[in-house]
C-alpha cells in the first residue's frame, strides 16, 4: 500500500511541474487558436539557459526562474511580432507548421551552442529527500512542485484580478465580444503569446532539476504537454492542471509497475483514449459551449 | 445629424454585402432599421463599430471620420453596440461581464464603481445574479446583462441589434422602457428590429433596408403608413395593427 501511495505522490509532484509547463500552451491555444508546437523546444531552451546560469554563476536552478521567465517573455514577444502575427488570420493548422519550424530552429541553435549531449542540473539537494510518515519526497521535486504551484497561482491572479487578465479571458471566450468592449484583441494576442512563452522560462528552470535533457528532448515534452491539454480540454487552464496531475501519476505508475521504457508512450495512449472516449477533454465540454463560431 | 454613412461598400471577404449604403441618424432620435433576413442590417452596425472595414465610402460621427477607426476607438468616441447574439463572456461572472463594459474606463476606479452602482440600480438582475457565471443565465437574462453592460461607458450613440430577440413580454417592456429612458437622457439609439410593431412603435425614424441598400427612409409614421412598404416588408396587417396609436 505504501508503495502505491509513494508512486502516486511522486506522480503528483511531477504533475505540478507539468501543469505549469502546460499552462502556457493551453492559454495560447485558448486565446489565439494557435497550437504552439515550439512550446516544448522553448521549455528545453529555458532548461539549457538554466544550465548555463547554474554552471557559470552557481545560482540555484530554481531561483534561475527569476531570470529565465522574463527572458522567455521577451523571446515570446519577439517571436510573436516577427512570425506569429503574420498568421493570425490563418487556420490553426498553419500555426502547427510555423511553430514546428520554430521548434526545429530552436533545437538546432541549442545543438550548436551546447552540443548534442545530455546535460543535467544537479544542485546540492539533488539527491536529498524529505520523509513524511512513510513517504519519501525528493527535495528537488518538492521544491520544483511548490514553485510551480506558486507561479500558477500568480498566473491565475493575473488572469482573474487584473484588467490585462480580464481582457485575455474575454478574448478567449468571445473575441468579437471583447472587441466591442474596446479590447485591442491584437495586442492582447501579443501579450498572451509572450505570457505563454514566459511560463516555459520558469517551467524549463524547474524541469532542469527533474530530468536530464538534450536538444531533441522537446519532442517528448511537446507530446506530453499536448496529451495533457487534450486530456484537460484544449484551452482550459483548470483542465490543464487536472490533466497534468493525471499525466504525472500515470507516467509514474507506468514507470514503477510496467516499465520505464514505456513512459514515453503514455501521452500517446492518453491522447488516443481521450479522442476516442471524450474528444472535448475532461473539462472541455464546459469551455466553449457559448462562444460564437469564429 | 450624429451619424452618417455615405456610399458604404462593405463585406466579409466574399462579395460586398453593403452595396453603396447611405444612412443618416439624427441626433436624439431612435432610428430603427428593418428589412428581410440577410439584408445587411447587422453588417451596418458592424461597420459602424469598426469590426468590419468598409471597402469604399465614408462613415462620419459628428465631425469625426470613423471610416477606418478601430473598435476601441469607436467605443471611446461614445458608440457602443449590443450585438445580435453571443455578446457575453460565458465563463465570467455577471459582475465581471458588466465590469468589462467599463473596460475603456479601467484607469478610473471611482468612475467605474459609480457607473457599476448606477447600472445595477437600473438592472436589478446585475445585483441579484452578480457572482454567477453568465453562461448559466437564460438567453433573455443574458440580453439584460448586455444592455446593462452597454451603459457602463455612458455612450452617446447606442447600437442595438434585435433587442427583442428571445425576450419575454415583461423583459421586452423593460428593455424598451430603458431604450426610451436612455433616449430621454440624451442618447441617440440606432436599433435593428424584426418585430416591426415594437420597433417602429418605439422609434422616431425608420430605415427600410433591402439587399445591402436603403430602400426607404423617413419618420416611423411615414414608413408605417407607406402602402407599398406595409404590404411588402411589414406584412399589411402588422402595419395596420401598429398604426392606430
Ligand atoms: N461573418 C460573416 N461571414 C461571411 N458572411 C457573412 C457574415 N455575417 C453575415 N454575412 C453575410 O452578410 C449578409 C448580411 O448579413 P447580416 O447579418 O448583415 O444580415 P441581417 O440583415 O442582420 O440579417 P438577420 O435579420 O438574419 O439578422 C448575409 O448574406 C450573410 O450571409
Ligand atoms: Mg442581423
Amino acid at each position: 500500500m505504501t508503495g502505491v501511495i509513494q508512486t502516486i505522490v511522486l506522480g503528483v509532484l511531477l504533475g505540478g511541474v507539468y501543469a505549469l509547463a502546460a499552462s502556457g500552451l493551453t492559454l495560447v491555444f485558448g486565446v489565439m487558436n494557435i497550437i504552439n508546437v515550439a512550446h516544448g523546444a522553448m521549455l528545453i531552451l529555458a532548461a539549457y539557459l538554466t544550465f548555463a546560469i547554474w554552471t557559470h554563476t552557481g545560482l540555484d536552478p530554481i531561483l534561475a526562474a527569476l531570470i529565465t521567465t522574463p527572458a522567455m517573455f521577451g523571446l515570446g514577444w519577439l517571436i510573436y511580432q516577427l512570425l506569429i502575427r503574420r498568421i493570425r488570420q490563418a487556420p490553426a493548422s498553419t500555426s502547427v507548421l510555423l511553430t514546428f519550424a520554430i521548434a526545429l530552429m530552436i533545437e538546432g541553435i541549442i545543438g550548436l551552442i551546447w552540443k548534442g549531449v545530455f546535460r543535467a542540473v544537479t544542485p546540492g539537494y539533488f539527491n536529498d529527500s524529505v520523509k513524511v510518515g512513510s513517504i519519501y519526497l525528493p527535495t528537488a521535486r518538492l521544491y520544483a512542485c511548490v514553485t510551480a504551484i506558486a507561479i500558477l497561482v500568480l498566473l491565475w491572479l493575473l488572469l482573474t484580478r487584473t484588467w490585462a487578465g480580464r481582457a485575455i479571458r474575454a478574448s478567449s471566450q468571445n473575441p468579437q465580444g471583447a472587441m466591442l468592449m474596446g479590447v485591442d484583441v491584437a495586442s492582447v494576442a501579443a501579450l498572451t503569446f509572450a505570457i505563454g512563452v514566459a511560463t516555459t522560462g520558469a517551467g524549463g528552470s524547474l524541469i532542469s532539476v527533474l530530468y536530464p535533457f538534450f536538444p531533441a528532448s522537446h519532442y517528448q515534452w511537446i507530446s506530453r504537454l499536448l496529451g495533457i491539454i487534450v486530456l484537460g480540454g484544449m484551452g482550459n487552464l483548470t483542465g490543464a492542471v487536472v490533466g497534468a496531475l493525471l499525466m504525472g501519476v500515470a507516467e509514474n505508475i507506468c514507470a514503477v509497475y510496467i516499465s520505464v521504457q514505456w513512459v514515453t508512450a503514455v501521452p500517446y495512449v492518453v491522447i488516443f483514449a481521450v479522442l476516442l472516449l471524450r474528444p472535448r477533454g475532461l473539462l472541455g465540454a464546459r469551455t466553449r459551449e457559448d462562444v460564437a463560431p469564429a | 445629424m450624429i451619424l452618417a454613412l455615405e456610399e458604404v461598400v462593405c463585406g466579409y471577404g466574399g462579395g460586398d454585402v453593403l452595396q453603396g449604403l447611405d444612412l443618416v441618424v439624427e441626433r436624439g432620435s431612435i432610428t430603427c432599421i428593418v428589412g428581410p433576413n440577410g439584408a445587411g442590417k447587422s453588417t451596418v452596425l458592424r461597420a459602424v463599430s469598426g469590426i468590419l472595414r468598409p471597402r469604399l465610402g465614408r462613415i462620419q460621427l459628428e465631425d469625426t471620420d470613423i471610416t477606418h477607426a478601430r473598435p476601441h476607438e469607436v467605443l471611446s468616441l461614445g458608440i457602443v453596440q449590443v450585438p445580435q447574439s453571443n455578446g457575453i463572456f460565458p465563463q465570467m461572472t455577471v459582475r465581471e461581464n458588466v465590469l468589462m463594459g467599463g473596460y475603456p474606463l479601467r484607469r478610473d476606479r471611482e468612475l467605474l464603481k459609480r457607473r457599476y452602482a448606477e447600472v445595477s440600480e437600473l438592472f436589478p438582475i446585475v445585483r441579484e445574479r452578480g457572482p454567477e457565471r453568465a453562461g448559466n443565465l437564460s438567453g433573455g437574462q443574458r440580453r439584460m446583462i448586455e444592455f446593462a453592460r452597454s451603459l457602463m461607458v455612458n455612450p452617446k450613440l447606442v447600437l442595438l441589434d434585435e433587442p427583442s430577440l428571445g425576450l419575454d413580454p415583461k423583459s421586452l417592456k423593460a428593455v424598451f422602457d430603458n431604450v426610451a429612458l436612455m433616449n430621454e437622457a440624451g442618447k441617440t439609439i440606432l436599433l435593428v428590429e424584426q418585430n416591426v410593431r415594437i420597433g417602429l412603435g418605439a422609434a422616431t425614424h425608420a430605415v427600410v433596408m433591402e439587399s445591402g441598400r436603403v430602400r426607404l427612409y423617413g419618420t416611423s409614421r411615414e414608413i408605417l403608413d407607406h402602402p407599398e412598404i406595409a404590404e411588402l416588408y411589414l406584412g399589411g396587417h402588422v402595419a395596420r395593427d401598429a398604426a392606430p396609436a
